[in-house]
């Protein structure tokens, strides 16, 4: 059954190669495709910037730019770059995602927002990327192992948020963008301000977002064995809000720049009512039915403040950059005192956390890095190095990781060789020291233990005071070769990632799946051997992108689920446990687009993903997450007209394809057919141009399980039908 | 020249393939918890006397092997959750607890074993409060598939 599957995917993929050699041999109407030119900002950036990048970079790089998230604008960043072959998400409720780069995520992708790894609390199910979509003007996404460029955790591959380009000299301005959502009532708006004289500027935003519970297409859903009633099909308690405060400043000159960033991204949202806690759980249907809006326990705070500084400056033939960093990272999970294990039935008066205070996590993050880039004859060098320190508070009345202290530190460097103009060759070497210590941590209650048949009452300990230091040497190694028309690429390399404090020492209930979490204090840091090859052929009217990959972990971090319970804390729940296992994984991404006219084309988009686990107690067994493949048939319709600028109707499907490769505790997904559409224009309004976006998503309002959802364990179907409309209005003032 | 991409995509593509899969079938099935037998105790709306010991009787099935399975008695005073029962039992006034039952325990299944009777003596003290409680059963097969029941009972 499982090899048919694979037969039909390998032989979809083999058919879908023979159509685009056949149209290879067909097209004869070749028609003038200009290089694309982007606004942005008042900066002009060729779109021949990109394709070089991606001619002389090994790895695999997807870029997009702000008119790509306005035309497929989701609830949160990572939602509106999931067109991207290879790029998904796993989604929590409406307003926040993590990315999930061909399978890995979690500490195994990082993303990078104006040079800065961003720190949150990523190793968390529950945890949405705290980032202001509004605020996005440029990511690039490597798919692929990235350790020697970012360090530890990035052995899936990186998400790197770029630095908006400065406003223009002698320029005041700025925008408005008004966003609505039909399936959550969502009303979000942004607020852009922007100025410079000669050489000093500003940059600044404002956002804010307001919305519904969302809807899903079914009045009953299925948490394990029990049956929810749904009112009038919205997902109980998934309200949300958002508010966030962005400011850029700084010096430009011809010699140094020197730029302040300052950031503030603040959320509360909440958890769908009937799945949090010991066990699926009745609420009270009254209170959380009465409004749509409002968000009652449970439900998650977080914060995340950052503040850096980039200053760049040039001496002789080298380009210096330095960074240095901070962040906080607030998190709160409010939820009403369940006593579990044998916590007091009725909540003390004198505990040192509030009542309903689940979890609290605090974490601060310090960062410094600064590198050299040189040329010398045809090599150009880049050395650097990166500190990071970190510390990590909790609190709450519930246990799940100990506080922890982590120094991080690297050194490293690359060289990219231009042999000619059409030959790339690439090394780095990278090394890495890393150290982090837990705090020993008890129950602030007793629990009877029986030993030789005699029962006490005991503070049982959760977890040690425990030092760990990990040290790692990693490699990359990549050619491009650039013949005409064709891109080839191939990239081998390592990555590592050191074990978190999750991994490491969790002892505690995760409240959203019922189940007790339990780390290893032996896990060594995880590595990743990652061949990657690209081929990318461009042409008037066709081009066509072909990823594969192949990758190998000796001892990958996995938490593998036993058949035992734990009888204290656990309240008798399933016990999960960290391990090591030897994971192959191997996919493909691709990407074709054919211009039947100049203003008509069509794209498929495809990816497919494979793992197994080699050893360990899941031998044979996937990996939790493993999105099934899929094919995204998409047709473009951009006339030229004259009033209207960049005009644009598209119409997408996409195939997602039934998962059968799972492992426990993970359910079979079934296949899913899913319609979006999108159109709109820019409207020419003096010197501006105000563009105007709509959108329906899930145009039938189609029931289906996402495989990679946060909410897919306890069957929550995916949002329902959504109709979009988003508007930017700039506006600037000549001096 | 035009050749190229494809005959290195089927390149690609014969070398992806060709790391084809040779596991063996993997379990993908739930054990099930059984308690339709006359003997089986306690089911849905099942009353339990204090100050007595009862019996709990269920059976087990798995496609391979089970794992082990626990048994968790808390207090459903304030209504808090629903069983996974679809006949729903009367339930007492909302109350607070003073002195609620609580019961935890885990038990073995002999290795290898693809059914099992399981049977558990359960004391509840004389001195607990009385009324609405939850009697969960957590089973687990070897490879870590959780199968859940949650009853409601009633301690008099």
């Amino acid at each position: 059954m499982k090899n048919a599957q694979f037969l039909y995917w390998k032989y979809c993929f083999l058919l879908v190669g023979l159509l685009i050699s056949s149209e290879v041999v067909s097209q004869n109407k070749p028609s003038e495709k200009k290089p694309e030119i982007k606004e942005l900002n008042e900066v002009i950036v060729n779109g021949n910037a990109v394709e070089k990048r991606k001619k002389e970079e090994s790895l695999n790089v997807e870029t997009v730019n702000s008119s790509f998230i306005q035309r497929n604008l989701g609830g949160s960043l990572m939602q509106s770059l999931q067109k991207l072959p290879g790029v998904k998400t796993i989604s929590i409720g409406s307003g926040g995602s993590k990315p999930l780069i061909r399978g890995l995520s979690f500490n195994q992708v990082i993303v990078v927002e104006n040079g800065l790894k961003h720190e949150g609390q990523q190793w968390g199910a529950d945890h949405g990327l705290e980032i202001d979509q509004y605020a996005v003007n440029r990511v690039e996404i490597i798919k692929g192992p990235s350790s020697f460029i970012y360090g530890s955790d990035a052995v899936g591959g990186a998400v790197n948020i770029k630095p908006l380009p400065l406003p223009s000299k002698n320029s005041f301005g700025g925008s408005v963008d008004l966003t609505g959502k039909s399936n959550n009532a969502l009303f979000g708006s942004s607020f852009n301000l922007y100025g410079r004289n000669e050489n000093w500027f500003f940059d600044s935003r404002l956002t804010t977002m307001d919305y519904g519970d969302y809807r899903v297409p079914t009045d009953v859903v299925h948490v394990y064995s029990y049956s929810v009633p749904l009112y009038k099909n919205h997902l109980r308690n998934t309200a949300g809000r958002e508010l966030d405060f962005h400011l850029s400043t700084g010096y430009s000159g011809e010699k140094l720049k020197s730029v302040f960033y300052f950031s503030n991204v603040h959320t509360k949202s909440g958890f769908f009512a009937n799945a949090h806690g010991l066990e699926p759980r009745n609420v009270d249907i009254e209170l959380h039915d009465e409004s749509s809006r409002d968000i009652l326990m449970p439900y998650q705070q977080v914060n995340h403040l950052k503040v850096s500084n980039t200053t760049s400056f040039n001496l002789g033939n080298h380009a210096f950059e330095t960074q240095i960093g901070f962040q906080k990272n607030f998190r709160r999970e409010w939820s009403h005192y369940v006593n579990h294990g044998y916590m007091p039935p009725i909540y003390p008066d004198d505990m040192y956390a509030p009542k309903d205070l689940e979890r609290q996590y605090d974490k601060d993050v310090w960062s410094f890095s600064a590198k050299d880039e040189f040329a010398i004859n045809r090599h150009k060098i880049t050395i650097g190095t990166n500190v990071v320190g970190q510390e990590n508070a909790i609190g709450g009345w519930s246990f799940l990781i100990p506080a922890f202290t982590q120094f991080n530190a690297g050194l490293f460097a690359y060289n990219k060789i231009e042999l000619n103009e059409k030959w790339f060759l690439h090394g780095a070497v990278r090394y890495d020291y890393g150290t982090i210590k837990m705090k020993s941590y008890y129950d602030w209650f007793e629990s009877p233990v029986s030993e030789n048949n005699q029962t006490q009452l005991e503070y049982l300990q959760r977890s040690d005071d425990l030092t760990k230091t990990f040290n790692s040497f990693t490699w990359s190694a990549g050619v491009n070769y650039n013949p005409g028309n064709l891109t080839l690429k191939a990239n081998l390399g390592s990555s590592f990632r050191m074990p978190i404090a999750k991994e490491l020492a969790s002892n505690g209930v995760n409240y959203h799946y019922f189940r007790f979490e339990k780390g290893n204090p032996n896990l060594d840091a995880e590595r990743s051997y990652q061949l990657d090859l690209g081929m990318e052929w461009q042409q008037h009217n066709w081009s066509f992108q072909l990823t594969p990959f192949v990758n190998y972990f000796p001892n990958f971090i996995y938490l593998n689920p036993t058949s035992a319970h734990d009888i204290y804390y656990g309240a008798g729940n399933q016990v999960f446990e960290y391990e090591q296992s030897k994971v192959f994984r191997y996919g493909a991404e691709l990407q074709t687009r054919y211009y039947f006219l100049k203003s008509l084309s069509a794209e498929i988009a495809a990816e497919y993903l494979y793992s197994e686990q080699k050893s360990g107690s899941k031998k044979g067994y996937t990996l939790p997450f493993s999105p099934p493949p899929s094919v995204l048939f998409g047709l473009n319709y951009e006339p030229q007209t004259g009033f209207l600028k960049d005009s644009y109707f598209s119409f997408d499907y996409r195939f997602t394809a039934e998962q059968n490769n799972i492992v426990p505790p993970e359910k079979k997904t079934a296949e899913s057919h899913v319609f979006n559409i999108a159109l709109g224009t820019k409207i020419k309004t003096g010197k501006e141009n105000i563009s105007i976006n709509f959108q329906i998503q899930n145009l039938f309002n189609t029931k289906y399980l996402n495989h990679t959802s946060f909410y897919r364990l306890i069957e929550l179907p995916e949002a329902g039908r959504n109709i979009i409309v988003s508007m930017k209005i700039p506006f600037s003032i000549s001096r | 020249m035009k050749k190229i991409p494809f005959l290195l995509g089927v390149l690609a593509l014969a070398f992806i393939s060709s790391c084809s899969s040779d596991n063996a079938a993997i379990d993908t099935e739930y054990p099930v918890i059984d308690i339709t037998a006359a003997n089986s105790f306690p089911i849905q709306c099942s009353t339990i006397e204090r100050g007595k010991t009862f019996t709990f009787k269920a059976s087990f099935n798995d496609n391979v092997e089970l794992g082990s399975y626990s048994l968790d008695i808390h207090h459903n005073f304030d209504h808090h959750t629903h069983s996974t029962e679809v006949n729903t039992c009367e339930t007492d006034a909302v109350k607070k607890p003073l002195n609620p039952m609580l019961f935890i325990n885990n038990y073995t299944i002999p290795k290898g074993a693809k059914s099992y009777e399981a049977t558990a003596q359960i004391t509840i003290p004389a001195d607990v409060d009385p009324g609405d409680y939850h009697f969960m059963i957590r089973l687990t097969d070897k490879e870590g598939w959780q199968t859940l029941k949650g009853l409601s009972i009633k301690i008099l």
